[in-house]
């Protein structure tokens, strides 16, 4: 069977994370979303796979080139408007033959593991199968109404109610779809949506069934749901390498993974999960605690602490930093004594709306330049290339370029 | 500069002789030819690229024994009677290709017209076609063989003068492909019931990653089942099969519109490649386990003599630099086409530093040969494990750039930079020229250098807005001063190599005396103003310049504030250790380049008249 990855979307809602990368790019335990869905699908021996990609695609497409380092087979096609689901399945019917009973489709930016996938490929069937997860509170997905297997509604996002059966966007279908796709009218919000498809498949009176797991589908809506994704996958068993140097003094409880060339210099203290990337450079005493990860090229001087945090790659972190419940995004440079303060039930206002964050630091877009004595507020986000200049504290949230003096 | 490709098994030849020589289209592509042992020998050319002679060719063509060939001219112009394989006899007895030049061609030609063999094309392949055919059958209407195909060649190459790879098939020879090399690079791939063999891996890596490199003035016989190697002399030869690690699939586009675009975004992860284990950010250390000069060796170095061609040349010039300024060490830079014919004086102290991607260019293998004669420690910065180049020079540094298919070298540029940085900063730390604590935070800056890249490459579509501005400009100048002077002319080479506009780069303080007489209005003048010690001045060059009106093209930093007032565009680099700008700057005008090239619908990856790895003088 082959799959189609929807990969294509920017993910406004993890800005100032996504200004440089789309959001299927975003690093869980080191490796992209994306990777944790392609590495579930080739898990269930699907290898033929189709990326629907557009924003950023150049960070995907170094990242997996031909798939051949992830035992899958991967083709590109582009979509180069973003105009909604249906129109970027539509985008891959070309390597789509008539010979292919079914295939699978999938969003690239929500969390999966090979169970999840395997639970759809075993009990799906007619027309098109949904594959759904069951959820107390709705509020913010879709949903389907089902009489037994057979689904008799889809309503997108609104108030719950209804319905706890939740669209996990992981869909089977038959080659035909792309004839109801050709047929699916544009929404309110100016898009084609594969949901719109479906319900048409419904209306005609084709068999749409749904098939619900209980197996990992983790939907990280927003920047800080990161931190939550990345302290369950940390969480769940794996092979952790240590490779690199340790040097003797180095303290290590739990599990810790350690990247080839890596260095971690005596009297760091470090409590697994954790995972470190290649090439960085690591203390000495340097305090690294649960749930934290750390990417390729990363240093990290004396005295600094950090827990339950998400370090992209080639940042520099100075010495007696203090970072906690934040996510620091690739190329920043962090001066002596930084400090992102972190607060629980936070109220962060996205486009004049509040969202509620349940624990949260600082987040940083890439390429910044922060001095020393920096303290950040908690909640507040940096966008990218900013510069601050010692002893500034941020109360509120830096757009792209900014400089503070 | 041409590739030849052999394939001795039992399928048909055909198929894998032409999907062989898709793969090393990238050393030429002028035209192409095949020849399959069938019922006799069987040759089919086109001219240009591979898919014309696969449209040449009838599809139930047998013979599983052939050899194939991609040209890029040296003799001859482009056509299919110039096209390899060049056969003898008549009818066909021999038939080869060749890569490399017959220096002495003209007096064989001579002589064997003489005895009544009709040359048809104007190469310098023909003769080693007939002068073969004359050692095996005496006369052009010779029919029966005086002795076997190879003893025929082991004489025929007593007289032949220059460099060749040859792959060569005999009709009276059923089921055998024979080799031969001298200075031309040739592989042997192990199979199972099949063999392979090419100027490069690559052309057979989908079949076999087990090969044997032949060597100078090696022969070969290649069956379906068996591969014997010959030395000068005759006698059978022990060879040792190595195994080849890196994909070629991995160099497959991935799903960008050129080579060249992706290997411009992979230089992030190519840079973070070739740094991995060579630096100690704390403890200032940089380890160059490669390196087969003792401490004291360095010490006592009182030389430095580089030997690179092309975007090699411009490493290596900013090699120079970096050697003069960090190390305190003379260094030399030469143009190895010209280094080997100038009687150059070399002594024992002095280290010659070879730069070359692929690790076959001709002219500076021969340079270095010539400079082993005088006894002094080579050094190679290559990109290509097991190529020529890493077994003839006492020290290898690779930049781990993985394999680079677009013709205009980018990656491997920047990396050879990467290496000249980590040479000259660790003869500096040796020879005491610097400090630790110098050293320290330079490379805490160097480490930077991979997200400082990203970040010019997110801002890529302010670069392309430039390009198409400027996109039909009939020539472009490229200003730099200091260690922005070889990446002024390097920018240059990227926009002449692959969007055919006349680029010059110049050191800046050179305008005065002369090029500033090119100017005229609207003239795209590219000047790279980073921060350094010659900033003050080049923005005195950026005046001159503008006051001839024409249009300044600024590769500034992200913090410089000055530079609007002055210039027409500004393009930004991060604010980076003045050392390190070049590695910054020279990727904007790679995009600048490639965004240029393609507004202008020039074929990118295959620029005319360029081949990637330059195997003949």
């Amino acid at each position: 069977m082959k799959a189609i990855i929807l990969a294509a979307g920017e993910g406004l809602r993890c800005r100032p994370l996504t200004l440089t990368r789309s959001k299927v790019m975003l690093p869980v335990a080191n490796r992209p979303i994306l990777e944790h869905v392609i590495s579930s699908l080739e898990k269930n021996g699907i290898k033929e796979i189709i990326l629907v990609v557009g924003y950023e695609k150049e960070r995907i497409m170094n990242y997996f080139e031909d798939g051949l380092n992830f035992g899958v087979n991967i083709s590109y096609v582009e979509q180069k408007a973003q105009l909604g689901t249906a129109h970027a399945i539509e985008q891959a019917k070309k390597l789509i033959s008539p010979e292919d009973s079914e295939f699978i489709v999938l969003n690239g930016d929500n969390l999966i593991e090979p169970k999840t996938i395997a639970d759809l490929l075993n009990n799906y069937e007619g027309d098109a199968s949904i594959l759904t997860v069951r959820m107390e509170d709705t509020a913010g997905y879709g949903v389907v109404i089902k009489e037994k297997k057979r689904v008799t509604q889809i309503l997108e996002k609104r108030p719950g109610g209804l319905s706890r059966f939740v669209n996990t966007g992981i869909y089977i279908f038959t080659p035909q779809v792309f004839e109801t796709i050709e047929k699916t009218p544009i929404s309110e919000n100016g898009e084609y949506a594969i949901t719109d498809t479906l319900q048409l498949m419904i209306d005609e009176g084709k068999m749409v069934t749904s098939v619900n797991t209980e197996s990992k589908w983790l939907d990280a809506v927003h920047a800080w749901d990161l931190l939550k994704a990345n302290a369950i996958v940390l969480n769940s068993p794996k092979n952790m390498k240590q490779e690199g140097e340790l040097e003797e003094g180095v303290i290590i409880r739990g599990k810790v993974a350690i990247g080839k060339n890596t260095r971690i210099r005596s009297g760091t203290y470090i409590v697994g999960p954790v995972v470190i990337g290649e090439n960085c450079d690591i203390g000495p005493n340097v305090v690294i605690l649960p749930s934290t990860t750390i990417g390729d090229n990363v240093s990290i001087r004396s005295f600094t602490e950090i827990q339950n945090s998400i370090i992209m790659n080639d940042c520099r972190i100075s010495s007696h930093g203090q970072i906690s419940n934040s996510i620091i995004g690739s190329n920043n440079t962090l001066g002596p004594g930084f400090t992102a303060e972190e607060k629980e039930n936070l109220e962060i206002n996205l486009n004049s709306k509040i969202h509620k964050a349940p624990k949260l630091g600082a987040i940083l877009g890439d390429d910044n330049r922060i001095g020393g004595r920096v303290l950040v507020k908690a909640g507040v986000m940096i966008a990218v290339n900013c510069q601050v200049e010692s002893g500034n504290t941020i109360y509120r949230d830096l757009s792209r370029d900014s400089v503070v003096l | 500069m041409c590739g030849i490709v052999g394939y001795a098994g039992r399928n048909a030849a055909a198929p894998v002789i032409i999907e062989s020589l898709k793969k090393l289209e990238y050393r030429g592509y002028d035209s192409a030819g095949i020849t399959v042992l069938g019922n006799g020998i069987e040759t089919h050319k086109a001219v240009g690229k591979i898919v014309n002679l696969e449209s040449e060719i009838p599809k139930n063509l047998g013979g599983t024994i052939g050899i194939g060939h991609t040209r890029w001219a040296t003799h001859g112009r482009p056509s299919t009677v110039n096209a390899h394989p060049h056969n003898s006899g008549n009818p066909d007895k021999i038939s080869l290709v060749h890569n490399g030049i017959i220096e002495n061609y003209m007096a064989l030609k001579e002589r064997l017209t003489g005895e009544g063999y009709i040359f048809k094309s104007e190469t310098d392949t023909e003769v080693v076609a007939h002068l073969l055919h004359k050692h095996m059958y005496g006369s052009p209407d010779g029919k029966t063989a005086r002795c076997d195909l190879l003893a025929g060649l082991r004489e025929a190459l007593k007289e032949i003068e220059g460099s060749y790879a040859l792959a060569i098939l005999s009709a009276d020879e059923q089921g055998k492909l024979v080799l031969a090399r001298k200075d031309s690079p040739l592989v042997i791939g192990l199979g199972k019931g099949e063999n392979f063999a090419a100027s490069d891996v690559t052309a057979f890596l989908n079949y076999t990653r087990d090969v044997i490199f032949v060597d100078d003035y090696e022969t070969a016989v290649l069956t379906p089942d068996s591969v014997k190697v010959f030395d000068k002399e005759g006698n059978l030869k022990e060879k040792k099969i190595e195994k080849i690690e890196w994909d070629f699939e991995a160099a497959e586009k991935a799903g960008y519109e050129h080579f060249m675009l992706k290997e411009i975004h992979e230089q992030v992860s190519a840079i973070h490649n070739t740094l991995a284990g060579k630096v100690s950010e704390l403890e200032g250390a940089i380890y160059l386990k490669e390196l087969n000069l003792s401490e004291d060796e360095i010490k006592k170095l009182s030389r430095v003599q580089i030997l690179a061609c092309g975007t090699s040349w411009h490493a290596g010039l900013l090699g120079k630099y970096l050697f003069e300024q960090l190390a305190g060490i003379h260094c030399d830079i030469d143009i190895c086409s010209e280094y080997r014919y100038r009687n150059p004086v070399m002594n024992e102290g002095t280290l010659a530093i070879a730069i070359t991607q692929s690790g076959e260019t001709a002219d500076t293998l021969a340079a270095v040969r010539e400079i082993m004669s005088y006894n002094c420690p080579t050094l190679a910065i290559t990109n290509v494990v097991g190529s020529t180049i890493t077994r003839e020079a006492n020290s290898v540094l690779y930049t781990r750039a993985g394999p680079e298919i677009g013709v205009a070298a980018t990656k491997t540029f920047s990396t050879q930079l990467i290496c000249l940085y980590l040479l000259a900063v660790k003869f500096a730390l040796v020879r005491g020229k610097l400090s630790p604590d110098y050293v320290k935070s330079f490379i805490t800056e160097l480490r930077k250098v991979p997200g400082e890249v990203q970040q010019i490459l997110n801002q890529k579509e302010l670069v392309k807005e430039c390009a198409e501005n400027f996109a039909h400009a009939n020539s472009y100048f490229f200003l730099g001063r200091h260690l922005s002077y070889p990446i002024a002319l390097e920018g240059a080479l990227k926009l002449k190599e692959i969007s055919y506009v006349h680029a010059e780069g110049f050191a800046a303080g050179e305008l005065k005396h002369g090029p500033i007489a090119l100017l005229d209005e609207g003239t795209p003048v590219v000047a790279i103003a980073t921060k350094g010690q010659t900033y003050d001045k080049m923005l005195s060059n950026i005046k001159e310049v503008k006051a001839r009106d024409a249009y300044v093209i600024a590769v500034a930093n992200i913090n410089d504030t000055e530079i609007a007032k002055y210039a027409d565009v500004v393009l930004r680099v991060p604010q980076s250790d003045e050392l390190l700008a070049p590695l910054l700057s020279v990727v904007v005008l790679q995009l600048l380049a490639y965004y240029t090239a393609l507004a202008r619908n020039c074929a990118i990856d295959k620029p005319r008249n360029l081949a990637k790895s330059v195997t003949v003088e």
